[in-house]
Parts: structure tokens; sequence; C-alpha cells
């Protein structure tokens, strides 16, 4: 494998002192240095926002609908405010007095019936309507939140109940409309043909269809959302302490609501943040509301979401989609072309994840060269909870979607699934490749993962869990044992400026010019101090990934001291330019970029300082060792001298910053995604998933014995870190395929508000993982690193899909994984089809 | 809390507890509905118990009572009057070297966000304490009740056997 160096890893956690325990002796990239995170989590010191209460702080309750769709007829708050601990009592008529609508409702996107485009505001308190189950409708403020819940309990809401939709192909129909305003239900709509699809079609030997559901999951971080908002009378400003995801950028939904300037609203988010995976994005809505109540009582004000709230109207559920996707096949096994429709529901009001409908643009044909795409959505709205990011951001369910009508075109030609696909897979002398939807895969050999894959299979069929004898001996009890691996694609390191495609006039993006492309860097700086260590500061926020760690390891390298060394800490939103941040695994790449150079920065301006302390040129001074050495005497300045030395220099050069540019920005390979508003991520890591399931077929069930994986990300700066990665993207991926929903009745009453009822993976239900690691470093990142945030839930759910259809082979059950999660009951229902 | 009350309003009764938390006796007066992992967190100032689900699922807020690993938000503090309740502050030493359970959850990775984590160690920490040599059976049933949504568990395992070996030692 060229540029590959396969690795064990599985096994071999062991997290001993790094390969250079002195500084500037090896390296500690590339090291599985334990974390610098750990020691204030594991002792109970690490302060995440719920620990956060200001002395004089109130709290914070909401008043929720119990209707998916009602209207408002009366809210009567006058018993809530006699009551000795109300402090505040806040509807939508009072804040629409003094603040505005949510900045990213419908308003900017949706157009009429007509066409015409519609303002349809979003305000913090449902206004007039009720559109989902648990849409906050009032909010109180009391002593403590015990008293708080007393006195939400108090407000009375009288209700005129409407006739719910909460399915999302049903609301096409537009029977209900959830916005009057807009006359229809389906508010945004593109299809998009890259290639001659109609000729691919036609000419195929064959075209096959299928119909595919994933059902509506979501991140569920441990951590539920919380907020201390503190207005200060003096400045006009506030200060809002929260653990929202990507501060830096996101923050204008919040000082948009509430009327300010960006300089007027800190933003600011703890170092520990108990888990987000895309979630916490779209917590404004509680900073915001937090925020006003602040204001109205001069007293900082919190609020902690309860579970109960975050499940059912918590403004955070993710991708709900229905596929209907076809593929024009020969029967030499060529992959001809592909046509993929959906629909995703939205619930009441769609917000960022409008970008979830398109990225899946960026591996449309997941590792298959297939020329000729079709794409196609509808973005409907329903009664139902908000949509928000979640890890994978929408490309999982077509991975999932794409392997199956894979599965299906095998069947109908009558090839090895495993051979079809091998035969389609872009090799290594096609990269870089780049796809009929123009995004670009940098590197990797497709084929030789899939062999190692298929070896590990041989393995297990050679006296392992899949031995002839023994899955014979299974079926015999009703079990049925199976696999069907795949190569998949992760795409790494989102670009910023595609994010608004939705936005824009979709028609004039043809003729766009290559110099309107405009992305966000990440920023990152430092300072010398005059103890000798480094402190940097992040612009960003972080949820578990280990970026302290990751940026210590990196700057001790560069800067030629130890990590211990060198303190991160983070930058508010104010502090901090705009910029994007944690997500769409970005930060392997992009913090490692700004790192490398911010240091060689920091290092070029030691020895000027230095040069200039000693009175020598540039050219006589060198940097090594954590200090400057001047050549000539071998006199040295340490870290601590320099910072000591800077200390009265006007623009001081141990403070420095560096901004790293979007690894696409200057590459013309991604001219024309990028000037099309084309997704952009332009880094391809991937992994072959060998999952080996086990079907009862009296009970449905489905357990997975054992989870092979062979994976590869580029350049690992921190293995042990990737794995943990790896494992964790699994995990979740293994609650969608099988556990996970959040399933409503008809009339939109949510199901499943209890994490009895979504079930989240277990140490039981989480199968062993047994991983390898090969490196093919990206050709157009700093480090060699591709992003790796989100691969095991993006692949792991069509792995474990396709190996449930093996599984079931035998008993030609007609695609018993049509619908995720691939739940007993559907399965069963599947099972008995076949018997009939 | 506030206490003072103006007009009709009853003030809720409040009963006076004592409970001996990492080995310090607090005495309080306390809502008899305020749940133990609230009076822990408040009252105690121990925030490394953590609030995840308020149901008794997904186990952030497990402490040990009286010597069993409990879910602090599936009691009230007056239960635990007269009890001695230990929480994850309590088992570094006072010198702050970290407990072997905490050493081996460090060196293994076994935490991402961290969440999840003062429910883990306790939860092991009474597991190694019933059994100082689990198989994974035994590990994946001690640790049944406690969710991670970061780590996948794989390296959770290793964490509790290299814990166990430590302590064995």
């Amino acid at each position: 494998m060229s540029g590959s160096q396969p690795t064990e890893v599985a096994g071999e956690a062991e997290a001993d002192a790094p390969a250079a325990t002195e500084a500037g002796e090896e390296s500690f990239t590339g090291t599985s240095l334990p974390r610098v995170e750990d020691h204030r989590i594991l002792t109970g010191e690490a302060e995440y926002i719920h620990d956060v209460t200001p002395e004089d702080c109130l709290h914070m309750a909401l008043v929720r609908s119990m209707h998916a769709h009602a209207e408002i007829v009366d809210i009567e708050t006058s018993e809530a405010e006699t009551h000795p601990e109300c402090e505040l009592v806040m509807t939508a008529e009072d804040l629409k007095a003094e603040y505005n609508p949510m900045p990213t409702g419908v308003g900017r996107i949706a157009t009429g019936a007509s066409g015409e485009a519609v303002e349809l505001p979003e305000w913090s308190l449902a206004d007039e309507k009720v559109r989902f189950v648990g849409e906050p409708v009032a909010l109180v403020v009391a002593s403590n939140r015990y008293a708080a819940e007393d006195v939400a309990d108090l407000v009375t809401v009288e209700y005129d109940t409407l006739e719910a939709v909460a399915d999302g192909m049903a609301a096409r129909e537009d029977e209900v409309v959830v916005h009057e305003s807009i006359g229809t239900n389906v508010v945004d709509h593109e299809r998009i043909e890259f290639g001659d699809l109609q000729t691919a079609f036609e000419d195929a030997d064959h075209v096959v269809s299928g119909e595919y559901s994933w059902g509506r999951i979501s991140g569920v971080p441990l951590e539920t959302a919380g907020v201390v908002a503190t207005y200060d009378d003096e400045t006009d400003s506030f200060d809002v302490d929260c653990n929202i995801q990507l501060h830096t950028l996101v923050d204008d939904t919040i000082y948009e609501t509430l009327g300010y300037d960006a300089d007027d609203v800190r933003v600011n988010v703890p170092a520990d943040v108990g888990g987000s995976y895309g979630t916490k994005i779209a917590i404004h809505r509680y900073c915001c509301l937090a925020a006003m109540a602040s204001q109205q009582l001069e007293r900082p004000v919190k609020f902690e979401e309860d579970r109960i709230e975050n499940l059912q109207g918590g403004d955070v559920h993710s991708s709900d989609r229905e596929y209907e996707i076809q593929m024009a096949v020969d029967d030499d096994g060529t992959m001809r072309g592909l046509d993929v429709w959906f629909v995703d529901d939205f619930g009441a009001f769609p917000r960022y994840p409008i970008n979830q409908v398109l990225k899946p643009l960026s591996v449309v044909t997941n590792s298959y060269r297939i020329d000729h795409v079709g794409y196609e959505y509808d973005l409907v709205l329903t009664n139902k909870t908000s949509q928000t990011a979640y890890r994978g951001f929408g490309v999982d369910p077509h991975i999932y979607a794409l392997e199956m009508i894979v599965d299906e075109a095998a069947r109908e030609i009558g090839m090895d699934p495993t051979e079809f696909r091998r035969r389609n897979l872009i090799t290594p002398d096609q990269m870089p490749y780049t796809l009929p939807s123009k995004n670009v895969y940098d590197s990797g050999d497709y084929p030789a993962t899939l062999d190692r894959i298929q070896e590990i299979v041989a393995d297990e069929r050679d006296g392992g869990l899949l031995d002839p004898d023994v899955v014979a001996e299974k079926r015999e009890e009703g079990k049925y044992r199976g696999v069907q691996p795949s190569v998949i694609i992760e795409p790494g390191v989102s670009g910023s400026d595609w994010t608004d495609r939705q936005r824009s006039n979709r028609e004039a993006l043809d003729s766009r010019s290559r110099e309107e492309v405009d992305e966000l860097p990440e920023h990152l700086r430092a300072e010398l101090r005059e103890d000798g260590t480094v402190r940097a500061y992040l612009a960003t926020d972080s949820s578990g990934q280990g970026h302290q760690t990751l940026v210590s390891q990196l700057l001790a390298d560069e800067l030629e001291i130890l990590p211990s060394e060198i303190e991160v800490d983070y930058l508010d939103s104010v502090d901090a330019p705009t910029e994007y941040g944690s997500a769409a695994s970005r930060m392997a790449v992009m913090l490692s970029g700004a790192t490398v150079g911010l240091a060689e920065r920091l290092v070029e301006n030691a020895e000027e300082l230095a040069a200039d302390g000693w009175g020598v040129s540039i050219d006589d001074v060198a940097y090594r060792d954590g200090g400057v050495e001047r050549i000539d005497t071998g006199e040295t300045l340490s870290l601590a001298d320099l910072a000591e030395l800077d200390a009265d220099r006007d623009e001081r050069l141990t403070v420095a910053s560096y901004d790293y540019d979007h690894p696409a920005l200057e590459r013309e390979e991604f001219d024309d995604a990028l000037r099309r508003k084309l997704p952009v991520y332009p880094t391809a890591a991937f992994g072959a998933n060998a999952p080996i399931v086990e079907v009862d077929v009296e009970t449905g069930e489905v357990e997975i014995l054992k989870f092979h994986t062979v994976r590869d990300c580029g350049t690992m700066l921190n293995p042990t870190i990737v794995e943990g990665q790896a494992h964790g993207g699994i995990a979740q991926g293994v609650g969608a395929a099988l556990l996970e929903e959040f399933g409503y009745e008809e009339d939109g009453q949510p199901q499943a508000i209890t994490l009895f009822d979504y079930l989240l993976p277990s140490i039981e239900t989480v199968p062993e993982i047994e991983m390898e690691h090969t490196e093919t470093p990206s050709p157009y990142t700093e480090t060699g690193a591709k992003g790796v945030g989100e691969g095991g839930m993006i692949d792991a759910p069509a792995s474990i899909a396709t190996s449930i259809n093996a599984a079931l082979e035998p008993l030609s059950v007609d695609e018993p994984a049509d619908r995720i999660p691939v739940a007993p009951d559907h399965l069963l229902s599947k099972i008995r089809e076949a018997e009939e | 809390m506030r206490t003072d009350s103006t007009g009709e309003y009853d003030a809720p009764e409040r009963r006076e507890i004592t409970v001996t938390v990492n080995g310090e006796a607090v005495t309080a007066a306390v809502e008899p509905r305020v749940k133990l992992s609230d009076f822990l967190r408040s009252e105690c100032g121990l925030t490394g118990v953590r609030v995840g689900c308020e149901h008794g699922v997904c186990g952030a807020c497990t402490v040990q009572q009286d010597g069993r690993a409990i879910k602090s938000c599936l009691s009230y503090a007056v239960q635990a009057d007269g009890a001695e309740v230990e929480t994850v502050e309590g088992l570094a030493d006072e010198d702050g070297s970290l407990h072997p359970i905490q050493e081996a959850f460090h060196e293994t990775h076994a935490l991402q966000c961290g969440f999840c984590t003062s429910g883990f160690v306790v939860a092991t920490k009474e597991l190694l304490e019933e059994n100082p040599d689990p198989s994974r059976e035994e590990i994946e049933r001690g640790l049944a009740d406690n969710i991670c949504r970061c780590t996948g568990y794989q390296n959770i395992y290793e964490a509790v056997e290299r814990a166990a070996a430590k302590m064995r030692e």
C-alpha cells in the first residue's frame, strides 16, 4: 500500500509514557500522550456549565406546550406571579416588545406556495400558536429550580388544539400546514444532476430501486444544555456562559435575538462540555431566554435543561429521512448511475442543519466510481421539535441508503456483493479523485482496505465466529449469522463558504467567480510567559475531543519544550474572531495546521527579539531547545528571558496569533466545488467494517458478536485519541442501527421522552471492537492528518445493516434492514413475510 | 436557597439532616423533596456528582451510600440522614495523588467528555470491592447501569482491568 504504514492499534491501548520524555529529544506528536484534560475530570474538579452558580443567581424554568399543534387562546400568569418565590414571568408578548425573533428561523429561506419569499419569525417563546410538544410558551424565574418549577406549574395556558402532522411524507401533502403564512410544509427543494444521468439509466442493463427509512435520532449527550446569563446595566452588555457548540460562529443567534452588537454579548464556554456531537449548536433559545430574564431582573439567571425537556422539545433531534433511490447497473457489475431522492423532516422550524441535506454530496457515490448522479431532496416541516446537527451531519443516512441499494443491485445481477463492490471501487491511481459532485478525495487505497477486511472475515470463517460448522449449528437454534463489509468514506474539514447555499440564488452559482469564495480560517494565539511557560488560546470550544492535549503535543514539538510547560485556554466570542470551530471533522487538520503556523511565528519572533537584545543580526541567532542561542558566543535566552525582555515593548513579540487557512482555499482541484457552493471536504478518511451480526429469527433481535474495523485517517497525531473517536463513533452507530429512535404518535405526541424509551447503547449492547489502522497522509494538510471525528457514526450503521442483509440471505428475507433502527418488531415482520 | 416568605405562602417544610460526606459530617435543613444529588451538589459543593437524566438510567450521579453504589438522583437527601456517602471527590489522596481507579482511567483513555466519569469511577470502585479480579462478563454486568456516550466502553474495560491489577498489588 503506497504511502501507508499498517500499524496494529487494537489491544495496544497502553498509554505508557510517550516516546519522548525530554524536550526536543523525540516527537510528542504521533504518540499516545495521555490527556491533559483528565486529572480535573477524574477528581470531580472540572467545572461544567451546570456547576457554575454565581452567588446571587436566580433560576429559570419553562412552561412548555403539551400539544403538538394548537392555537394559544390565553396565558394566565397572575397566580404564578403571586407566588412569593416568583421573580419574573415572561411570555411571547413580553419579549416581542423588546427583543427580536431568533435569526435562523424559516424566514431566511422559505418561499411561499407561489414562490415568493416569506418572512416567518421564530420567537424564543411560542407566539400565538404552538407547533410541537415541548415548545416553550412562558419562562419563569425563582430563587431555585425547585421553586421555579412550582411557579411554572401555576401558569395556565388555554389552547385550541389543531390537527397535527408528524410524518415527513404525509406533510408533503399539505393537508395540515405547520406555518399558514407559507402555505406549504415543503420549505426547500433542490434537484442537482451531474453527468448524463438520463443516458446512463436508459443504457444500463438494469435499474434497481429501493425505499429506505432513517428514523429520527440524535447525539443525546449526557450533559444537557445549560446557561448562566448576566446582564450588566452599567455597560449595557451581557455575559452568557453556556455550553453552546461553535460559540465563535453561532453567537449571532444570541446577540441578534437580544438586539445587541456582537461585542456586547460575551459568549463563553467552559473548558469542559459534557458531550455535544453537533447537537449543542442549536441551544441558543435557552441562552436568549436566560439573557432576557437577566436583563429584566438585573441578576444572573441560570437555566439547566432537564432530560425530559431535552428529549421532547430541546430543539436537538436530528436527521429523519425517507429515501427513494435508484441505481443503474450493467450485467458485468458496472455501476452506471445513481439517483437519490429523499425527504428530510425538520420538525417545526428549520435551522442550521439545512446543510445536512447537502453534505452527502461530498461523498455522494461513497467509495465507488459512478459518473452520473442525480440528487434531490424535499425539506419538510412537521409538528415535531426542530432538528440540529449530529455527528455525520446527514452523511450517515445517505451512506446507509446507498449501501442498501448496492446490496439490492448485487442481488439483481446475481453477483457476490463484495465482488460487486470491489469492481467499482475508486483505485489509488485515480487519486486525487474528483467526484461527479465536485468534491475531491485526497488519498487512499480502498481496494487494499477491502482486501484486509476480507482477510479478517476469512479468519472468522476459519474456526472463528463464522466457521461453517458454528454457523450451521446456530441456524438450528434459529440464530443467523452474517457479515457484509464495504469501504466507507468520512468527509473531513468542511469549508464554510458553501454552507449558505440554500440561502443563495442557486441559478446564479454556475456563473459565480472563484474570487468570491471566502473561507473562515482557524485562529490560534499564544504568549510566552515570564515563568517560562507558554499559554495558548483556542478560538473554539471542546466537548471531549482532547484539543488541549493536541495543541500541547504539537506546540511542544515545534517549540522544543515539554507539553507540561504549555497551558491551553479558551477565548470567548468577543475576544475570538468569528471562525468556524469544532465541527465537521475539522480540528485534527485545522488545529494542527494552526499550531504549526503559530509556532513558526513564535520562533521567528523569539529570534528577532533575541537578536535585538544582543544587538546582532537575526542571522547570528538560532532557536534551539526552547530558547534562542547566540551562535558566536553560545549565550542563550530562555523563553522566560525572552518574555521578560519583551515585557516593556509596545508591540510584543512574545504574543502572537496565527490563522490557518482552509486547505481547499488555494487548491485549484476544488475550484468547481467552491465556486458553485457544493460541499467542500478536502480530506477523505476511510474505513471498512466487518460487524459479525447474529439475528434471532424468533425474536427479531440482533446481536453484534464482534465489530472488526480497518481505518485510515491519514497521519495520526495522537493514536489513542484517534482510536477513542472511532470507538465512540462506532458505539453511536450501533445505537443508531439497532436501538435509538425518537418515535412519534400520529397526533405528534413524542414517544421517547426518557432514557427508558430512547435507548442509548450500554456496555452490554456495544460489542467488542477490534481495530486496525493504516496511515495514508493527506497531501492537502499541514500535518498529513485527515478529519476523524465522525467516521464511526457514518460507517457503522450502513455496515451493520448490510451485515443483517447478509445474515438473512438464506431465508430470502426481502431487504430486512430497510429501516433504521432495525428494531426487533420490524425485523420480525420482515422475517414473517418471507416465511409466508 | 431563599427561606423568607411573605403573605399566605407556606414555605416548604424543612428537616434537619446530618450526612457524613467523604468523611465529614454535614448538617443542613433541607426540603424533603430535595434529591440527594442536588443536596450533594448545592449544599455540599460536590459538583463532581453529575446529573444526566434524573430518572436513574445514565448513572452519572452514582455515589456510594454506606458502601453501596446508588444513583443519587433517585433518592432524597432526607433518606441519607445518618448515612455515610462517598463521592468521586473522596477518592484521591489529600496530597492530590489519584486513586488507582482514577489513574487507570487516565492511562487507558477511558474518558472523553468526562460527564459520565464520576459515576463510572464510583461504580468501578464498588465492583472491585466486591470482586477484585472481574472477568469481562463481570465488568459488563457491574457497569451495565452507567451510560457513556463517548468512549464506546472499549477503554473502560481496559481501565477496570488495569485498576484491578493495581489494587491487587
